[in-house]
């Protein structure tokens, strides 16, 4: 493929991650709002719902459940969105490898331990099994290179404004 | 390079699998147990996937089913039930006396939901009985609790199993440390019931009941409100679960 085409290698991966992981943020933070149900919950049912799933991993304080549960429905939606429409790529792709990596270890954490719980991935009685394990360690790993690559794919400027001499 | 892009992209059809209701994962839903669970009343959990348990058959999910039900629970054995059957709020509790974590749901959340929620006439709460193959000794237990219930003492019982669970979970020795809390007679009409297994049709019942709710581990909480289910799975702090109840009662 030639140096100048829009589409390479690196900004493949760019595309994927941020079609799957936009869906994927997007659709979560929606389960745990309507928590698949119809007609959907009030509100502050499916959130406080939400709360008794972040507290079964046994990590945080109550206000740090209640805190958890009331804003990370909202954030995965905006950044699912954010990363969907491309705008400081950067910025989204960072802060949702760091929210994906929390998620992993709080996932390895709970498996280790051996806590019988559902994950509270997408607010539907998933348990926690080793099939979490690796799913969210191959997100963590898409989002890692997505993100990596948008930083080094920035450093160049882009094919279609390049100069065809270079 | 390729090998985390496999990786990743196994990740993602996995979800595209999973995501929707990962209980379906893996299970093929029998013809039979996809009619019962279409046959099933309106209060059966909308966020749980009832034709995914292949191993409850179509006759155990409508034997356990029971139309004249209190707030959506079916099967309540009076003598494991707690409050009044008019609350607005049922909860039944899958317990296991030999498991650690339902010890430890048991003294730090469920006293204090006794306290502020049974008691005041808020929530049912319904004792089940969910006996792991894995502890050697929760059955006995259930059936010695189940025994002192029947008379009256089965919140006594069930009190002292979960706080000397250490110790009778190593010699077995359920008997001694029921005794040690119930009078003489009672321990005599206790033990000879609970030595037959005229009490495992009931713990049986529960179990089969669990299965329908896809309950595979203890504690897990089934929640009943307007027709709605809720299940939670694991310990829950008081404090949270508090906030969730106070939810669902400001929906009446």
């Amino acid at each position: 493929m030639m140096q100048s085409s829009p589409l390479n290698f690196r900004r493949a991966v760019i595309w994927l991650g941020r079609i799957v992981l936009a869906g994927i943020f997007i659709y979560a933070g929606y389960a745990k709002l309507t928590m698949g149900m119809h007609p959907r919950p009030p509100i502050g049912v499916a959130l406080s719902f939400f709360a008794m799933q972040v507290d079964s991993y046994r990590i945080l304080p109550v206000w740090g459940v209640t805190f958890v549960a009331n804003t990370l429905p909202f954030v995965e939606i905006g950044l699912g969105l954010l990363l969907l429409i491309g705008w400081k790529l950067r910025v989204w792709a960072t802060l949702i490898t760091l929210i994906m990596l929390g998620f992993f270890i709080a996932v390895v954490r709970s498996y280790a331990m051996g806590l019988q719980i559902n994950c509270g991935c997408f607010a539907n009685p998933e348990p926690l099994t080793i099939r979490t394990v690796l799913r969210d360690g191959a997100l963590v790993a898409l989002a890692a290179l997505m993100t990596i690559f948008a930083f080094q794919e920035a450093r160049k400027p882009h094919p279609w404004t390049a100069s065809q001499n270079s | 390079m390729a090998a985390v892009m496999v990786l990743a992209l196994a990740g993602a059809l996995s979800f595209g699998v999973n995501h929707k209701l990962a209980v379906r994962t893996g299970v093929a839903a029998t013809p039979e147990v996809s009619a019962a669970a279409k046959a099933l009343p309106a209060s059966v959990p909308s966020t749980i996937d009832l034709a995914s348990e292949s191993s409850t058959s179509a006759a155990e999910v409508e034997a356990v089913r029971d139309p004249a039900q209190v707030s959506g629970v079916p099967e309540i054995d009076p003598h494991r039930a707690f409050g009044s059957k008019s609350a607005p709020i049922a909860m039944e509790v899958f317990s296991d006396f030999q498991c650690p974590a339902c010890k430890q749901l048991y003294k730090t959340t469920n006293q204090q939901l006794l306290d502020n929620y049974v008691n005041t006439n808020k929530v049912y709460l319904v004792h089940r009985d969910f006996p792991l193959p894995m502890h050697a000794h929760s059955r006995v237990a259930a059936r010695y609790v189940r025994a002192a219930a029947q008379l009256g003492k089965g919140e006594q019982a069930e009190q002292a199993l979960f706080q000397n669970q250490e110790k009778w979970e190593q010699s077995g020795d359920i008997d001694g440390t029921l005794a040690a809390v119930l009078p003489a007679t009672d321990m005599t009409k206790i033990r000879a019931q609970a030595k037959g297994t005229a009490l495992d049709a009931g713990i049986d019942k529960d179990v089969a009941l669990g299965k329908t709710y896809n309950v595979n581990q203890t504690p897990t909480t089934i929640i009943h409100f307007k027709g709605q289910t809720y299940p939670v799975v694991g310990i829950v702090s008081y404090d949270v679960l508090h906030q969730f109840l106070d939810q669902l009662l400001s929906q009446r």
